[in-house]
């Protein structure tokens, strides 16, 4: 396969929408076939390219570059690193086990799955673009598939209007109820949905176009912006807001959220796991790649914003998902508190805290992929999503109730499960700066268990309602495979997460070091011993930690090799730590 | 002065396509007399080949790189003529095309339609050679004069006759403007070639003179404040009609602004700079935010064509090469998306007999290929990658950065996410809504065709745009000599290769 992995697993979904345009819809099971072999073919070329990226070397990988414009400087650049590596992979593990989850659909089974192979393609390709140009064409892509599938495939949440907590007051998340005067329809949701996210795509889009032109470059290459570009000033500081708030509205950053749990709410459940597992994680990716590899120094500056905002993030999103009766707010929710965490990973821009926010990412994306999955399969079931009315589906779904328990405790980061190693890494990392936020997290994971097992002990436990009882279980292969799929990823790369770890230090290690390397002319007088010692402890740290490659050994480096590189972080005076809430 | 009117046979060679088309114009009004039993889709597409032949012709030239001017400089024979006259003769075959299954309800003057439209398509393409203000005049009077017709053509129809009339007094206010201002700027500089007034200082009477000018052209392409004429006249208008006078007319006003702007106003750029950026933040926003309001698909195009314009003058505001780069290449997109919008408009609106957006309630079920088309159609308009649309846009908006426009660009940015809701509005009703009438809608072979057309420019461009990137980068080598007031220019990669 060699340079053509990435072309495959960017184009085999796009070849499947267009081989599907061919196949006439009432041939229902050829369009599930087709699509799922596009998928298939996409998903095993994911798996080659991660066990083949070699994390020794590091750097962009399986690099693909085509000239497509001298006259705009735009070239088809594709590659992935250690970030893009993981993220390309649960991309295509969501699309595939999306395939087996939508299998039932029968309104327009051809345009469903062409409108869900391009939106999972279109976020593949933002995962391994290398140039500024096809990021935002592969992002800007990937909005308007959402639109269709929430609004022809969605469900409108019933009873919207009348949820209350348990003492009966209005419902909580009043953030989207300000802007909703209606019914809280699909429609409603999917252009919501659509036009937030095209608003902060157009506000990154700016801040592109300006990189474009004051770098004076003319080009849109990444790696030739990073290398070379320089800015500095007022200049810098719009530029990095403008990406940063642009790409952190999908992911979806506090106050920017409102329109994520209503749009999770209305999707079909391939289209939510898709969306929460991996359309969210658009936003921290596009930043890491944009604002953190061209702007280092005005990163490090103003990324304490992220570290503030990412509190509201963890509580506010746990508290409404505490009080929400609606089992597709509660993941919505639950998955908008979850990214504080990538937030406050990426904010501390350390090594150990950025590697577990990308191994976030991919933790994330499976357990939120498995909750959404079930509660898509309970909806299909009973066509209820409140929490309340549900209840004893075990005796119906034994299957699905013990998928849900494990989704559950891999959401939690329950040892044993990748998010259990990701979430330890995010808060053994950041506290040094933020020991604050790492309180804050600690008491978000309280919340998670809290509201999630309220929700599991709702829905699947208790006297069950007489209605239900024509509710099935998972039983056909169709059904199982992409649970059992997700379930397997999530637990193999909790045991071993050798490989995991040793891939993502490849791509965080030189870019942390970018970063934090670069003192400010501020704290300069007096540091430059300490800097130069501090920058010999980063490579020394950095070789132990990709020579590392067995992963029993991997994990005690992960325990007793960092406390070296958290000493050697705590050694140059750095300007966050002075500054830090 | 005197004319030199000995023309020599090369001389004849610049004028072929024009030549060939007259010719063949009045072959279809003779052939329409003369054998009144004839079917009269025959017209068509025997008006269909003659263009394919000016087509042929015109690509040969843009190969052959024929270059050179006629009567003293009035016409000239340049890239930029050549990618302009393409341009028309492109959308006016698409435009018979389309035309085919609506000619076929007219009661009257079925081969005239034919005629008049290949007579306003031979006026157009002398407004792309216009290259002094006397020739703006005429060619533009021209043109506009098939369209007088054109517009008015369903008589019985009070809505058509209403955007006739509406049409007509405005655009001869507008022509009395125009020929005011060409008096008042041939009054201060005693010439008329664009190239010749160049060196002109702006003394008042010029600066009148040329705003006048400017209004008649505004007029002419639709951008606010000159756009009032539009909604009402793209509404009662036929509809093949009103898809022609959307597209053709504003190639080749732009053409001759073009012209007017990047040649004989080059050295006043700061003074219009100004004037083009509000009448682009103008058109863009006023276009769209009304937009929103339409019930009737007509209309809703009608000031979305208005919000495109405000679009390609930010390229026009931007005032370098590149501006013009991309000025050609968003007019490209729009021909391929607005055609291919409007030829769905008329497929439907010959099943089903009516434009209202409520009609086009679940026309996914009724038609996919329909939607799925209008579909393609409306996210370029509004400017969604993969799509032609989105590149025509970025294009038009790297050209304003790098000369600093950031006002512009913000308001062109903000506008996008406002047009993105109105054509998403339509695009509900198209896939989410139920049809009211359940039963398929089959669409003709012309139809298809553009619509194929449509659908294959607007991928293609989006994709692979490289080749027409290049096409119209070679087109406006003229204006390379256009500098930018920023250091941005000397790149790595100088402009035009």
């Amino acid at each position: 396969m060699g340079d053509y992995t990435l072309l495959t697993i960017l184009f085999a979904p796009f070849l499947g929408a267009v081989l599907l345009i061919f196949v006439p819809n009432r041939q229902a099971l050829q369009v599930r076939l087709v699509a799922a072999a596009s998928a298939g073919i996409s998903l095993l070329a994911a798996f080659y390219m991660f066990f083949a990226y070699d994390s020794a070397k590091g750097g962009f990988q399986f690099v693909q570059r085509h000239e497509w414009s001298k006259e705009l400087g735009i070239a088809f650049y594709l590659g992935v690193d250690g970030i893009g590596t993981p993220l390309v992979l649960a991309s295509a593990i969501l699309l595939f086990a999306g395939i087996f989850i939508s299998w039932h659909i029968k309104d327009r089974t051809k345009e469903f799955y062409i409108f869900l192979l391009i939106l999972a393609a279109a976020t593949i390709g933002v995962f391994m673009s290398l140039d500024l140009f096809f990021l935002y064409f592969f992002y800007e892509m990937s909005v308007i598939p959402m639109y269709l599938l929430l609004g022809i495939w969605g469900s409108h949440t019933k009873g919207y209007l009348d949820m209350t907590d348990p003492e009966g007051l209005r419902k909580r998340d009043s953030v989207s109820f300000i802007f909703n005067f209606a019914a809280n329809s699909k429609e409603y949701a999917a252009m919501k949905l659509t036009l937030f996210l095209s608003v902060g795509a157009v506000v990154a889009l700016m801040g592109i176009l300006l990189i474009y032109k004051f770098s004076g470059l003319h080009t849109f290459d990444i790696l030739v912006l990073r290398e070379q570009a320089k800015f500095s000033g007022s200049l810098a500081t719009i530029i990095w807001l403008l990406i940063f708030f642009g790409f952190a509205s999908i992911a979806p950053l506090w106050p920017l959220h409102s329109w994520s749990p209503v749009g999770h709410a209305a999707a079909p459940a391939a289209t939510s796991m898709l969306h929460a597992g991996v359309l969210m994680k658009l936003g921290h990716f596009s930043i890491i790649r944009v604002a953190f590899e061209i702007l280092p120094e005005t990163t490090r500056e103003l990324m304490p914003i992220a570290a503030v905002l990412c509190i509201f993030n963890i509580l506010y999103g746990g508290y409404v998902a505490y009080y929400a009766r609606d089992t597709k707010y509660v993941i919505g929710y639950s998955s908008s508190s979850h990214m504080g965490y990538v937030f406050l990973g990426m904010a501390a821009l350390d090594y150990i805290s950025l590697t577990g926010a990308v191994l976030y990412m991919f933790a994330h994306a499976l357990a939120t992929g498995m909750l959404f999955a079930m509660a898509g399969w309970v909806y299909d079931q009973t066509h209820s999503r409140d929490i309340p009315s549900l209840g004893g589906l075990v005796n119906r779904m034994p299957f699905v109730a013990g998928c849900f328990l494990v989704a559950c405790m891999a959401s939690v980061g329950m040892p044993g499960t990748v998010n259990f190693i990701a979430e330890i890494m995010i808060l053994v990392g950041s506290w040094n700066k933020y020991p604050f936020q790492v309180i804050v997290a600690v008491l978000g994971i309280v919340l998670t268990l809290a509201y999630l097992f309220r929700m599991m002990r709702g829905v699947f436990y208790g006297p069950m309602e007489e209605q239900y009882s024509h509710a099935h279980d998972a039983v056909a292969m169709v059904d199982r495979l992409p649970l059992l799929l997700m379930i397997a990823c999530s637990i193999t790369f909790g045991i071993f997460p050798g490989h995991f770890y040793n891939v993502i230090r490849s791509g965080v290690d030189p870019l942390v070091a970018r970063i934090t390397q670069v003192v400010p002319i501020a704290a300069q007088s007096g540091s430059d011993e300490l800097r130069v010692m501090s920058d010999e402890l980063y490579e020394v740290a950095g070789q132990q930690a990709s020579a590392v490659g067995a992963p029993g050994a991997n994990r005690s480096t992960l325990i007793t090799g960092d406390p070296l590189l958290q000493d050697c972080n705590g050694c140059p005076p750095s300007p966050i730590t002075g500054r830090e809430p | 002065m005197t004319f030199n009117l000995t023309l020599s046979g090369s001389d004849l060679l610049l004028l072929l396509p024009e030549m060939l088309l007259t010719v063949w114009l009045c072959v279809v009004l003779i052939v329409d007399f003369a054998m009144p039993r004839l079917p009269k889709d025959r017209l068509a597409y025997l008006s269909v080949g003659g263009l394919a032949a000016v087509l042929v012709n015109l690509l040969w030239f843009d190969r052959a790189g024929v270059t050179g001017t006629l009567f003293a400089n009035m016409f000239v024979v340049d890239r930029l003529a050549v990618f302009f006259k393409l341009f028309i003769v492109g959308a006016t075959i698409l435009i018979i095309l389309v035309s085919v299954d609506y000619v076929r309800r007219f009661r009257f003057f079925k081969g005239e339609y034919y005629f008049l439209v290949l007579m306003s398509a031979l006026g157009m393409m002398f407004m792309a050679s216009a290259n002094d203000l006397l020739s703006v005049f005429i060619t533009l009077e021209f043109s506009t004069f098939g369209f007088y017709v054109l517009v008015a053509y369903l008589r019985d129809d009070v809505a058509s006759n209403e955007a006739g009339l509406k049409f007509f007094i405005l655009g001869v206010f507008a022509a009395g403007l125009l020929a005011y201002g060409i008096s008042l700027v041939y009054g201060e500089t005693g010439k008329i070639v664009f190239s010749d007034i160049a060196s002109a200082s702006p003394t008042p009477g010029l600066v009148i003179g040329y705003l006048l000018i400017f209004a008649a052209l505004g007029f002419k392409i639709g951008a606010v404040p000159f756009h009032s004429w539009i909604p009402d006249t793209y509404h009662g208008a036929p509809t093949p009609v009103t898809a022609y006078l959307s597209i053709a007319p504003k190639g080749a006003a732009f053409a001759i602004l073009l012209r007017m702007f990047f040649v004989s106003l080059a050295t006043l750029k700061p003074a219009w700079v100004l004037l083009l950026v509000g009448a682009s933040i103008l058109s863009m926003t006023y276009g769209n935010i009304v937009a929103i309001a339409q019930r009737n698909i007509k209309r809703l195009l009608a000031y979305s064509g208005i919000a495109q314009i405000g679009n390609i003058l930010i390229g026009l505001a931007a005032g370098t090469k590149m501006g013009g780069d991309a000025i050609l290449f968003y007019l490209l997109t729009y021909l391929f998306a607005n055609l291919g919008a409007f030829a769905i408009v008329i497929a439907v609106g010959n099943l089903i007999h009516s434009d209202e957006i409520e009609d086009y309630n679940g026309l996914n079920r009724r038609s996919p290929f329909l939607a799925f088309a209008m579909l393609v159609f409306l996210l370029s308009l509004a400017g969604v990658p993969p799509l032609a649309g989105f590149i025509g846009k970025l294009y038009i908006f790297l050209s304003a950065i790098n000369e600093g426009l950031y006002t512009l660009i913000i308001v062109g940015l903000i506008n996008i996410v406002i047009s993105m809701y109105y054509y998403l509005v339509v695009v509900k009703k198209m896939y989410i809504n139920e049809p009211t009438d359940p039963s398929p809608l089959t669409i003709s072979t012309p139809m298809k065709a553009v619509v194929y057309a449509g659908l294959a420019g607007t991928l293609i461009l989006g994709i692979y745009p490289q080749p027409f990137i290049d096409w119209v980068v070679a087109a406006t080598l003229m204006f390379s000599n256009l500098a930018g007031h920023t250091a941005a220019a000397p790149t790595i990669l100088p402009f035009g290769g």
